[in-house]
């Protein structure tokens, strides 16, 4: 230990210690003198010899070389910045897609102790809800001892702002959220339990700091204001902060506290009601307690659930703890595609590195001379390569603070386009600055290894290297290539396919009369004069009843064995006419009678897997508890499903049970805007404590095809810029070939041999590299395309049209490569080749 | 390499064994400290000159010495009134002087024995 410190106080020193040791030595010359030896030696290699007993050699010689290594690269200005740029792409590039993640699965909530917070969801081996009763998180929460506390969070249609037009998005919660989030208030009060944790309590509100400012433009004097919800009054106590971040990243407009539920939407039996499951539940872990050993203890008490309510609690159902300490709640179908764009920008970054190789390799040939020099006079060859491999570590250090430079801005962007939270920013963070450096080092051995292997032996065959470095970027640029025209026609499909319903001229009209304690007959009663007005407007061409309205809220979904093929089924309760104003045509048999029971109507898709080359109607469903008869077979419609290309539905009659729960689709002609307020108006006369939300299913459509538009046109253009990467690169190396072998093929040419086969012999050593890379980048496409399934539908497995169509882009490609460059050795002036040396 | 002092009317002198000169340093500071040059004399001297230590090989060694902590370097005035530094041994330059030492004579006891049953 202490001589580490000496050596390290000989570091701080340095200049002194020498002094002090030169004068030793000067000093021992002059008594050496004095007593007649004129022999000191060479005084040079003893200082040397004796630095070097203080072990920091290695540092003066890394110096040194970072030294040289700018000056070379100060030399060749033009260079240098390519070589950047290149590397700002690629490194950049993975640098925004890691900030991404990391800023939505990796970067802790900034509320007090994130790790603890997890996310409970309902869960059975054949089932899957996001959300639960209230009474039961008021059960859990009671008897939890691995959960210090739980929250629940619970959303519902906009709510009217005194007089506005615009409905403000509402969420009630729990009155802890806030005190355990520890979020401190941006004016005013939060709500907290003394508060606001009962019914007796004065209604509160807690605006949202980005509606503050756009409804009363920032106004303080609101706190304490009252205003109107749905009519109802309630009292503004205060503003969450500007940054304020929510659990799983939602953002409404209104805090309302859960207690008051009923007030707001009245005869809700949303808190007392054991069988619906409509809030969201999360918890805090106890200090001390994993996940597991909570998610033990709720089994237990769910257990303990059922045997109270038999009916409610599903058969082997447990809850299922997910960390919701990020902004976003990951399942795992998100890290697949996570996994997947990571390898689509390292697959960039090696076309980037393939690229820069090729650069240097050209360049190695006019260091030759210099390099040749250093080792005539003795330099070993250890010390060249270890001194080319610190300038490639150079390089790689610079294009690492270009890419993140990059990474920020595009990063900046991205977080204006998606409206993200206002606590996240672009800054690096140290997650991502280790990436960057990490991702540096990769691509500086990527890049300069081989080159500087191939410099340091003074190699003159260089041929191995270069048609690796072909095959790289080819293979590369291939997948790259594939997957950016999978994405567009995916894109293409999401735009002009049809999706199986009518959605350009519907509109879903959701009445909540459940959760305002409509008992069936009255719901009956209601949605009958409701339907029987609506279509007496003049442009309502036709009306029905859904349970799960297309593009809603709630999803239902089962997953059942046929035929030993795992088939996904959306089921759903209907009236007759649904599949008239959804425009969902009816294949075979007929739509329900009305008052129809013990009868089923299945998508195509569903009655191939189930009973494939038969006609199903009046069959029975034998794997239902009551057989129903399959009455008719309809088209599939993706109503619930608009990214599952695999789903399948089956529609069951709405029961006079049912009636609260269904939502009202109507199909207008001609202008859809004036019909909304319209619907708002009957509803008003027929029960004014009713706030129906009205949803246009075409705006919703576009908004969730919008996304993935975005995602496809940022990748194509990643892939672009990719590909023109690789097809500069290629040049460069085509171009470096011919002119290395020009005085060759002059030769063979004046011999007598034809052009083009002369330079077909020059190219020949790349058709392999060319072959191969194609052949591994379909094959890496395909795996990669399998992935992408998931997440986007319209993409197929093996689209030969795209998969031939990015070959055949990539082969122009290749071929231009190499053609430009040999255009020119073939208009070769003999005489003046052979001449010049 | 540089070169030893030989006179020209002298026999080149035998070498020293190359793991030999941070020990004959440290015995030679043992009784006092000495400035570089002081160190080569002693050391010449007393063995009556059969062993020159090399400059090339003194200095280095004695930056060895330092790394290691065996000797520190003050600065004192020589006996012809120059400032130069002086080596001192230190304890743990004392500890591992006292060890070669053992070493040593375990080394030559072992040498001797082969020489003479030979």
């Amino acid at each position: 230990m202490g001589e580490l410190f000496r050596r390290i106080r000989y570091l701080i020193n340095r200049r002194r210690f020498d002094r002090e040791l030169e004068s030793d030595m000067e000093f021992h010359r002059e008594m050496a003198a004095r007593a007649g030896r004129s022999n000191f030696g060479n005084t040079l290699r003893m200082r040397e010899q004796s630095r070097e007993a203080w072990g920091w050699t290695w540092l003066d010689r890394l110096i040194q070389d970072l030294r040289y290594g700018v000056r070379i690269l100060a030399r060749s200005p033009g260079f240098t910045i390519m070589a950047v740029l290149v590397l700002a792409i690629g490194i950049g590039i993975n640098v925004s897609a890691f900030s991404l993640f990391d800023m939505v699965a990796l970067k802790p909530l900034p509320v007090r102790d994130p790790d603890s917070l997890v996310r409970l969801e309902r869960r059975s081996p054949t089932n899957y809800t996001s959300e639960m009763p209230y009474p039961s998180v008021l059960f859990y929460g009671e008897h939890a001892k691995s959960l210090s506390a739980v929250m629940a969070v619970l959303g519902v249609p906009g709510m009217q702002v005194d007089d506005d037009v615009q409905t403000a998005s509402t969420t009630f919660v729990t009155p802890n959220y806030f005190t355990e989030l520890g979020t401190p208030a941006g004016l005013g009060r939060l709500l907290d339990p003394e508060r606001d944790g009962s019914v007796s309590n004065a209604p509160a509100v807690v605006l949202s700091w980005g509606f503050w400012q756009r409804r009363y433009g920032g106004d303080p004097s609101v706190v304490g204001r009252v205003i109107h919800l749905n009519k109802k009054s309630v009292t503004i106590v205060g503003i969450t902060p500007y940054a304020f971040a929510s659990l799983g990243g939602q953002h409404p407009d209104l805090f309302l506290p859960i207690a008051q539920q009923p007030y707001f939407i009245e005869g809700s039996n949303v808190l007392t009601g054991a069988g619906s499951s409509d809030v969201r539940m999360w918890g805090r872990l106890a200090p001390g307690v994993s996940a597991k050993a909570a998610e033990q203890e709720l089994r237990a008490l769910t257990n303990e659930l059922r045997r109270q309510h038999p009916k409610d609690i599903w058969d082997n159902e447990y809850i299922q703890s997910s960390p919701g300490g990020h902004l976003q709640v990951m399942q795992p179908e998100m890290y697949q595609v996570a996994a997947m764009v990571a390898t689509l920008t390292l697959l960039i970054l090696a076309v980037a590195c393939a690229n820069l190789g090729g650069l240097l390799l050209a360049r190695a040939v006019t260091r030759e001379r210099e390099i040749g020099i250093r080792v005539a006079i003795g330099a070993n060859r250890a010390r060249i390569f270890r001194q080319l491999c610190t300038e490639s570590l150079l390089l790689a250090m610079l294009g690492a603070l270009a890419g993140l430079g990059l990474g920020y801005v595009v990063v900046r962007v991205a977080l204006a386009q998606l409206d993200a939270p206002k606590w996240l920013t672009a800054d690096p963070d140290w997650r991502v600055l280790v990436f960057t450096f990490a991702v540096a080092l990769a691509s500086a051995i990527f890049f300069g290894l081989a080159p500087a292997l191939q410099i340091a032996r003074q190699r003159q065959r260089k041929t191995m290297v270069r048609q690796i470095l072909v095959g790289a970027q080819v293979a590369a640029s291939c997948v790259l290539l594939i997957v950016a025209g999978l994405l567009v026609r995916a894109t293409q499909h999401a735009l002009y396919t049809d999706p199986g319903f009518g959605y350009q001229q519907v509109m879903s009209i959701d009445s909540q009369l459940r959760q305002h304690g409509y008992a069936p007959a009255a719901a009956r009663a209601y949605l009958d004069q409701l339907q029987n007005r609506l279509r007496s407007v003049p442009g309502v061409k036709s009306v029905s009843l859904v349970m799960l309205p297309p593009m809603g809220h709630a999803v239902d979904r089962e997953t059942s064995e046929i035929n030993g093929r795992t088939v996904t089924i959306y089921p759903n309760w209907i009236d007759p006419g649904f599949f008239e104003t959804m425009r969902i045509p009816i294949l075979l048999g007929r739509t329900f009678y009305p008052g129809e029971k013990n009868a089923i109507i299945v998508s195509q898709s569903f009655a191939r897997q189930q009973w494939p080359g038969q006609n199903p109607v009046g069959q029975r469903m034998t794997d239902q508890d009551t057989k129903p008869l399959v009455v008719g077979v309809v088209g599939d419609a993706r109503i619930n499903a608009l990214n599952d290309d695999d789903a399948t539905e089956q529609y069951f009659p709405a029961q006079p049970d049912d009636m609260p729960e269904m939502v009202v689709m109507a199909r207008t002609a001609g202008d859809p805007a004036p019909v909304p307020a319209i619907v708002k108006s009957i509803s008003e006369t027929l029960d004014p404590r009713l706030f129906p939300e009205i949803r246009p299913l075409q705006a919703l459509y576009l908004d969730s095809v919008s996304g993935i538009e975005k995602a496809a046109s940022v990748v194509s253009l990643i892939g672009l810029v990719a590909v023109l990467l690789a097809g500069v690169g290629i040049i460069g190396l085509v171009a470096f070939t011919v002119s290395q072998r020009t005085k060759e093929i002059a030769i063979r040419i004046a011999l007598g041999a034809k052009r083009a086969q002369v330079l077909a012999s020059v190219l020949h050593q790349f058709t392999w590299p060319v072959a191969i890379g194609l052949i591994a980048g379909a094959g890496i496409a395909g795996a990669a395309s399998k992935v992408l399934r998931k997440a986007l539908y319209g993409v197929s497995n093996f689209d030969p049209a795209g998969y031939a169509l990015a070959i055949g882009v990539l082969m122009a490609i290749v071929g231009l490569a190499a053609l430009l460059p040999a255009r020119r050795a073939l208009r070769l002036d003999l005489a003046k080749t052979l001449h010049y040396e | 390499m540089p070169m030893t002092n030989t006179p020209k009317d002298e026999m080149p002198k035998p070498g020293m064994p190359s793991g030999a000169l941070p020990m004959l340093i440290l015995r030679v500071l043992q009784s006092s400290s000495l400035h570089g040059y002081a160190i080569a004399q002693r050391i010449h001297i007393l063995s009556s000159e059969v062993l020159g230590v090399e400059e090339g090989l003194l200095y280095p060694t004695l930056q060895k010495m330092l790394v290691k902590g065996w000797v520190t370097a003050e600065w004192g005035i020589s006996e012809t009134n120059r400032k130069v530094r002086f080596y001192r041994l230190t304890p743990d330059g004392r500890k591992h002087l006292k060890a070669e030492l053992s070493d040593y004579d375990r080394v030559t006891q072992a040498i001797q024995d082969i020489l003479r049953t030979a």
